[in-house]
This record gives structure tokens, sequence and C-alpha cells, in this order.
């Protein structure tokens, strides 16, 4: 193997890798604790709140990844300077409001496809409407939710790419800081552009990580459907 | 220049003819995507649901590779990677090259699910009729498949256009790049992205309106 690999491969695994796993891990709980909150509440006969909450999953599912990252990297500190973030808390939090939105949608079927037996026995028992949702119904609903869970995970992991964009340091943005360092004459890199193999091998290291992901989707899909 | 006044209307109206190319660019990237992707998708999405050799083989690792990598790896793949090979597109080409490939192996699994769900006795009853395996798909696998692969598929499309919005990295001037480098500098930080936001929202959901009206007149007869 050539000389300039083992830096290379070193400086993805070890200043990329991290980032992107703690955007994603960020963005996996964060959507999921706000989606299944709000999904649940959208099952609530209460038009205001619905509509609300109606609005906030069209928008964010609507809109653009890019351009959440945008809204909130660019836009919110203009808004007020207090609301300023590092470009990985960025990424992590236009991701938590794409990813709770898609959760939301999905928890909102999820919980309605529980059977109306299923609440009026919990209710004869004497839950209330939070302890009726917390120990009955979403622990049946999230199980319905695993499939649609996994699915996200990989959408996500995929999506913190979109930290490169801003600056972000993930797998991408390691990636390609190196291909320029290696660009640039030595002593700094070495004047050859090698683009090619570390991008290929950017993509072999998400593949690495999505594949089993998006098998275990699928196998989950079939079992618990 | 430097106060910080929020004037939508103004950012528009001052940049009116520059945001509109850069609009239109966005839905000729758009266009000629979802074109290829409808292509694409109906084509290994049949040698797919037929197991054609070779092809369908093929089909199966080009799904896996798009759907297992993110799609802006895959544009550095095209932008900074192939030229490495000699292979040089110009900006707009990278732009709908690269989320047509991508379009195109999401579109390839809603067609092969689509053709899959076609009965087998619809193409048996063609064969009855005379006609040969091509043109039993052509007249009776693609009409029922294709429609019952629509919804899925305009999602896919949908996708597409979002999707666009990523040529900002190479700096392909669609709407997003457009809108981002006027507001660097004027400032209108918080215009542009506004704009941005009612744009892409007003072409989103209208897509997806189309959707659920298209579900509505093309359903087939016995699915009602």
């Amino acid at each position: 193997m050539p000389d300039w690999v083992e830096p290379v491969a070193r400086y993805i695994l070890e200043e990329g890798l991290p980032g992107t796993l703690r955007v994603s891990a960020i963005a996996v709980v964060g959507s999921a604790l706000i989606g299944v909150v709000f999904g649940t509440l959208m099952t609530i006969k209460f038009l205001p709140l619905r509509g609300l909450l109606r609005f906030y999953i069209e928008v964010f599912r609507g809109l653009p990844i890019l351009v959440t990252v945008f809204i909130v990297y660019f836009g919110l500190p203009s808004v007020a300077p207090s609301l300023e973030f590092a470009p990985l808390t960025s990424a992590s939090i236009a991701l938590v409001l794409w990813g709770s939105a898609q959760v939301a949608e999905a928890t909102r079927g999820a919980v309605q496809s529980i059977p109306r037996g299923q609440h009026e026995a919990a209710s004869a028992l004497g839950f209330g409407w939070v302890g009726r949702h917390s120990s009955v119904i979403l622990p049946q609903a999230l199980r319905r939710l695993l499939p649609p869970f996994v699915s996200l995970l990989v959408n996500i992991i995929q999506n913190s790419t979109l930290a490169q964009v801003i600056g972000g340091l993930e797998i991408l943005e390691a990636g390609e800081r190196q291909s320029e360092r290696l660009s640039s004459s030595p002593p700094i890199g070495i004047g050859e552009i090698h683009a090619a193999e570390i991008f290929a091998g950017v993509a072999v290291l998400f593949f690495l990580i999505s594949f089993p992901l998006t098998r275990l989707a699928a196998h989950l899909e079939k079992r618990l459907v | 220049m430097l106060v910080a006044t929020y004037d939508l209307w103004a950012f528009v109206s001052e940049n009116g003819d520059e945001l509109f190319d850069g609009l239109l660019n966005t839905l000729k990237v758009s266009g000629f995507a979802i074109v290829g992707a409808f292509v694409i998708g109906a084509v290994l999405g049949a040698a797919r649901a037929h197991r054609i050799p070779v092809v369908s083989q093929f089909t199966a690792v080009y799904v896996e590779v798009i759907r297992n990598t993110p799609i802006l790896v895959q544009i550095f793949m095209i932008f900074y990677a192939l030229p490495q090979f000699g292979i040089l597109f110009d900006q707009f080409t990278v732009a709908w090259l690269s989320v047509m490939i991508w379009g195109g192996a999401f579109n390839s699994e809603n067609f092969r699910a689509g053709f899959q769900a076609v009965s087998y006795r619809y193409r048996e009853a063609g064969y009855a009729l005379g006609f040969g395996p091509f043109s039993t798909f052509l007249n009776v696998t693609l009409p029922i498949g294709g429609r019952i692969a629509l919804p899925s598929s305009i999602n896919t499309y949908i996708s597409v256009v979002k999707n666009t919005s990523l040529m900002y990295v190479i700096g392909y001037a669609e709407l997003t790049t457009t809108a981002l480098n006027i507001s660097n500098l004027t400032l209108e930080t918080i215009e542009a992205l506004t704009l941005l936001g009612i744009v892409y929202l007003v072409l989103v959901w209208t897509l997806s309106a189309s959707i659920r009206l298209l579900e509505s007149r093309l359903a087939l007869p016995e699915s009602s």
C-alpha cells in the first residue's frame, strides 16, 4: 500500500468517524423522542394542536434537508446571536427537525393502528391519558415502529454528510480535507491527486455501516408486520 | 445597506431575473433527472421482476450501492473523482446525472415491486391472446404495474427535486446556490432562506398533492 494511505485512513477514522457518529446519535435520539411525543399528540382530537403538528411535519419533511441545515446554521444566528451553533451541532439540529417529522408521521399511524379495545381496557383499569399511552399503547406501537426506526437510522447516518457543506468535521469532510492536503505540494502534501481512492474509501465506509442496517430493516419488516 | 431590515419583497424584486434563472435550472435538472429515473426505473425494475440474468444481478448491486452510500458522496465521486480518470463533466451534467443515478436506483425498486404485484394470470391472459413476452410486458404488465408503482415513484421524484439543492456543493447555479450567493453579497440571509423555504415547499407540496389526485384517478378498478 502506498505511503499516503495510512495517515489519510487514520484521519478519516479518528477525526471523521466520531463526528459522523456524534451527529447521528444526537439526531436519532432527538428524532425518536420528539417524534414519538408529537406523533402521539397527533392522535388527540384537538384541531388547533393537530393542525400545528401537521404543519411542522409537512414543513420539515418537505424542505430539502440542506435548506434546513442552512436555516439552522445561517438563519438562526441572524435572528438572535445566541442561536449560533457549531457546524456539527447545526447539522444535528437540522436532522432532528427532519427526523422527528418522519417519526411523528410513522408514530401517528402506529398509534392509530392499535385497536380501540386496548384504549378501553386501559381506561377501565383506571389509566389516565398519559398512563394509558405510556404503559399500554406506545409499547405496542413501538414494536411496529422498529423497522422505520432502523431505516431512519440509515437515512440519518447518510444525511449527516450534509454537515460537510457547512464545514463540520465528519467522514466526508475528513476525506475532502485529506484529498486537498495530498494535492498540495510537499511537505504538507505529496502533489498528487487521490480524490477517487479517498472518496471511494469514504463510500465503502458508509456502505459497511449502512448495509447491515438496511438488511436488518428489511428483516424486521418481514418479521414484525 | 448593512442595517438588518427584513424585506422579502425587495430581495425578490431586486434579484428577480437571477432567482428566476436559478429556479429554471432547478426545474431543468429535476426534469432531466426525473425522465431519466423513470426510464432507468422501468427498464431495470422490469429486469428485476422478470429475473433477466446479468441485468437483474447488476441492478441488485446498483440499487444496494446507491441506497447504502450518501448521495453527497456520490456527487463528490462524479465531480471530484471521475476527472482523475479523464472523465470531466460540466456542472449541469454532474447535477442531473448524479440525481438521475440516485433516483433511478430507488425507482427500479418501486417499479420492481409494482411489476411483481401484477398477477401472473394477467400475463398468462396476454400470452393466450397471442402476445409475445415483450408485448405482454408493454400491454399488460407495464400499464398495471406502472400504476401500482406510481405513488412510490412520485415520492422518489419529489426526493429528486429536493436533492437538486445539493448542487450547491458543486457551485451549480440552481435555486439554492443562486439565493445563497446573492445573500452573501447583500447580507439578506433570512430573506434568501425564506424564499428557498417557500419555493421548495410549494414545489414539494404540489407534487405530493398530485400523488393523491393521480391515485384516485388512476386507481385500478378492483382496488377501490
